[in-house]
């Protein structure tokens, strides 16, 4: 899966919004990594993700699962769990790499985010990142897409299940006054079931998006 | 994805979390397009129906509609098929498997993505624009390569192409001089499709998270520019198997 690549937006909103995969190889490093996978976690939340989701509950930060039920369900799971996370702030990523590289579990860790901002990241945290995956954009019938703006929230979701409409249903509604933009925001998290759909980041978007749309049904 | 219209009480809140908007009112009550569903099963994950009306297709896992299921759920395994995961690790567990080395580069075209979802009659026309120009490396791996019934001239199984997908992903692993084939034939089969893909490239990197300049230049002389923001194995990860 690549989901976490083609996130679009300016390159300011890009700028707090990063993703965190924890991530074992099959056939390489699975056996026995409940424990490695659950340590690495831990020092997940000591830093405190933005959101996060693994794949054995399949429940994000804001679906009411309390950090020892995750942890439980890594330990108890299946070897091989992966887990997904998303940040807004640059100084937390460091933190938590720093913390992955101290603890040395040997499980691979993806940062998707601005390339600059991963490089110097690095830099100072000294790792020596090994592959990177570029996106090279939309092909094909590109006229049937949702406008740009209602991307940046959609492909917030790579798996594509948070939907235009969808979006445009919180902006009505952020509109109408009927919710907040962070409630707003946290219920377009629901669908993502990676919980890689950044929150903090969409009530930003909300914010600056709101006021450019009309309301037509009240 | 079905919603009981005995217990559906037609209050609408399931309509805008469907990804392609198969959902819609029939009456006063909600209903859900069979052609366009996808069953990706957000509607049921989310838990917003307030009396339980939907329910999963009574056919869902059985075959050829288990395969919208296997390429749209991102929580679903490929059980019914024997088809695995969408995409495989590639990139992400690059530093422990080494799977694509120095001097290769691994290509993925992401059908369907964003949002729109495609046939898998236009998937067929990129796995045989791949096979016309002679690009068979397609991840053995990878649920796609299992779909093939003829990897020589890149026909899908007839039985499955009145199927859509939310996503598939095409992996290709190819020696660094034949990297330019597969993304001119991606740009080509472009014109071709209904939908859209997001396509994507990955490789080792230089010290100092330097990518490989002839990599750039590649992607500048065809005239595809790469995002600003990527996807980065850190380097932590190793074999202990």
């Amino acid at each position: 899966m690549t989901h976490s690549l083609h996130r679009e937006g300016t390159r300011d909103s890009l700028l707090h919004d990063y993703c965190v995969f924890i991530y074992p190889a099959r056939g390489f490093n699975y056996k026995g990594s409940q424990a490695r996978v659950r340590r690495n976690v831990e020092i997940l939340y000591g830093v405190g993700p933005d959101n996060m989701c693994e794949t054995t509950l399949r429940k994000n930060l804001y679906s009411e699962v309390t950090p020892e039920q995750v942890l439980d369900s890594i330990s108890k799971g299946t070897e091989g769990t992966r887990v997904f996370s998303t940040f807004s702030s640059r100084e937390k990523i460091k933190e938590l790499l720093i913390g992955l590289k101290q603890a040395d579990q040997g499980i691979s860790i993806m940062v998707s985010g601005l390339i600059d901002q991963v490089r110097e990241i690095a830099a100072e945290v000294g790792l020596n990142p090994h592959t990177i995956n570029l996106s090279l954009g939309i092909h094909g019938n590109t006229k049937r897409l949702p406008p740009a703006d209602i991307r940046q929230f959609t492909t917030m979701c790579g798996h594509a299940v948070v939907s235009p409409r969808l979006v445009r249903d919180a902006i009505r509604k952020v509109k109408r006054g009927k919710t907040s933009c962070w409630q707003a925001s946290v219920d377009l998290a629901r669908p993502c079931a990676c919980g890689i759909h950044n929150p903090h980041r969409s009530v930003e978007l909300l914010r600056t998006t709101v006021p450019t749309y009309t309301v037509t049904r009240w | 994805m079905i919603i009981r219209q005995d217990l559906c009480v037609g209050c609408g809140r399931c309509q805008p979390f469907c990804p392609v908007g198969a959902i819609s009112f029939a009456g006063l009550k909600s209903t859900v397009d069979q052609v366009t569903c996808l069953e990706c099963g957000t509607c049921l994950r989310v838990a917003i129906c307030p009396v339980d009306a939907i329910e999963e297709h009574p056919q869902v896992y059985e075959f050829p509609r288990a395969m919208r299921k296997f390429f749209s759920d991102p929580t679903s395994t490929h059980e019914a098929t024997g088809i695995q995961g969408r995409g495989t690790e590639e990139s992400k567990t690059n530093d422990a498997t080494g799977r694509v080395g120095p001097d290769e580069v691994g290509i993925a075209i992401e059908v369907g993505r964003p949002t729109l979802g495609m046939t898998l009659v236009d998937v067929q026309k990129i796995s045989r624009a791949l096979a016309r120009n002679g690009i068979t490396e397609i991840e053995a791996c990878n649920p796609i390569h299992s779909m093939y019934a003829n990897p020589q001239t890149g026909d899908l199984r007839e039985d499955m192409l009145n199927e859509r997908v939310l996503s598939a992903i095409i992996e290709i692993a190819v020696p660094f001089e034949k990297a330019r084939l597969v993304l001119r034939t991606a740009k080509e089969v472009a014109k071709e499709v209904d939908g859209v893909f997001v396509l994507d490239i990955f490789s080792t990197l230089m010290p100092n998270l330097t990518i490989q300049p002839r990599i750039l230049k590649l992607l500048e002389e065809e005239g595809l520019p790469w995002r600003p923001n990527a996807k980065i194995n850190m380097g932590l990860g190793r074999a202990t198997d």
